[in-house]
């Protein structure tokens, strides 16, 4: 463990963004997944860590007067992977919230501890590209929304400034008619994804009427791009057709050698991946139309 | 070791007061400061699971809680299981069935089939490899661990019709 520290838990937003905007050393910590390991680990030095745990505003999904839902910074994963709110287009991301770690990080990881370390291996930053997310960030001067692609910017690195933190990811009103999926690779159950694929797929007849694709794990932020999507739409999907989507999506990639694969394995997982998320999608919205 | 914070919690029934440092995980405290050393330290990471244990009756990992954000809550660690009555159907049924090799992992292998029996008192096979997942056994000993997470499931439903 690293040196000595202090651990506070305020009882209001306020006195937490005081803490964190007063002193430069102070971190914020959720659920501790995230945070601890670190510790643990020597990593990151705070003299104070900053706990959200006793503010429940920040807790919990919920349907807004759009019907947009929104989920608390520190909702767990536990609650995310089963709430009966992210259905259809937003199915790919509570998919990928249930394909987290394992059932007893899941009772401790929160959303938005995750998505603040920004992982690149994590699940939730293709899920939350694909369904058209907005993070909304708070700090002592006010909030601001950030959609998902721009809130990941580098490695491990976010649109966070000092002091701020995450309030709320908000997601679109569902579209019911679609089917969001998580398909992720990894060396075993519970790693991070060695290559992950989110997509978010919606059919007209035997047609794909519009589908959403981000590659998770295969370089700094999650990649996705509108003109390999389009060229799928408006005709079945066909495994040629989206591998070469696929294949066009891994030449966009930045993807590392790491303990979970050389890059050049990644780039070769890149199209399959992609062909199979889009399938299981599909297959997913037939079984229903069939039911 | 005199820290900066002071919690007072219920651990496995009994009220304690500690005296602790904000860096002591919820496992350090346990194991070094009041020697209830069945919960294992292994990656210390949250990945092997050896530290699993209840808080407050939901499964966490030890290592991965700020002993100082325990206060008021009620812990339940390995050491916790058995009754006055004697061992857990749980503890009884890894006996029985030889699931235990070193014992490293089988405080939280314990611990993560405890909580999964509350919640799925009839499992299939699959249902409790999924929930152990999260827990590593490194005597390649897991077919007679699921073994005794389904003896146990029979042994607890035994008891409750008797």
């Amino acid at each position: 463990m690293s040196g000595a520290f202090t651990v506070v838990a305020p009882d209001t937003l306020r006195s937490v963004q005081d803490l964190l905007a007063t002193d430069d050393e102070a971190m914020c910590m959720s659920g501790g997944a995230t945070l601890v390991p670190m510790l643990n680990a020597g990593l990151v030095e705070p003299s104070l860590v900053v706990s959200l745990k006793k503010i429940p505003a920040l807790s919990g999904i919920s349907r807004n007067t759009d019907n947009g839902i929104s989920i608390g910074a520190m909702t767990r994963h536990v609650e995310t992977a089963a709430s009966e709110l992210l259905v259809g287009s937003l199915a790919g991301v509570r998919n990928a919230a249930s394909k987290i770690a394992n059932p007893v990080v899941r009772n401790m990881g929160t959303m938005g501890g995750s998505i603040s370390f920004a992982d690149p291996g994590a699940d939730y930053p293709p899920a939350l590209v694909a369904s058209g997310a907005e993070i909304e960030i708070l700090s002592t001067e006010g909030g601001r929304r950030v959609p998902a692609q721009d809130f990941f910017v580098d490695w491990y690195e976010t649109a966070l400034e000092p002091g701020e933190i995450v309030y709320a990811i908000h997601l679109p009103p569902a579209d019911e008619t679609a089917c969001g999926y998580h398909e992720k690779f990894a060396r075993v159950e519970g790693d991070f994804a060695t290559v992950s694929v989110n997509v978010v797929l919606a059919l007209a007849g035997e047609n794909c009427k519009s589908i959403r694709i981000a590659v998770g794990a295969c370089g700094p932020t999650p990649v996705r791009n509108a003109d390999v999507e389009q060229a799928l739409v408006g005709k079945p999907l066909s495994r040629e057709a989206l591998l070469e989507a696929g294949k066009k999506l891994a030449a966009e990639c930045d993807p590392v050698d790491d303990v979970r694969g050389s890059a050049e394995y990644r780039l070769n997982l890149v199209p399959q991946l992609v062909t199979r998320a889009a399938l299981n999608a599909q297959a997913l919205l037939q079984d229903e139309g069939a039911a | 070791m005199n820290g900066n914070h002071t919690i007072a919690l219920t651990i496995n029934g009994e009220p304690q007061q500690l005296h602790i440092s904000g860096n002591e995980t919820l496992l350090t405290v346990l194991r070094d400061r009041l020697y209830l050393t069945g919960s294992k330290r292994g990656c210390n990471q949250g990945v092997c699971g050896a530290c699993t244990l209840q808080v407050d009756g939901i499964n966490v990992r030890g290592c991965l809680t700020l002993a100082a954000l325990c206060d008021g809550t009620t812990v339940t660690t390995v050491e916790g299981l058995a009754t006055i009555s004697g061992l857990s159907p749980i503890q009884k049924a890894f006996a029985e069935t030889g699931a235990v090799q070193c014992g490293f992992c089988t405080a939280g292998m314990m611990m993560a089939a405890n909580e999964f029996l509350a919640h799925s008192p009839r499992p299939s096979a699959d249902e409790a490899r999924q929930a152990l997942a999260g827990n590593i056994c490194r005597c390649t000993g897991y077919k007679k661990i699921i073994d005794a997470v389904l003896l146990a499931a029979e042994m607890m439903s035994e008891e409750a019709t008797a």
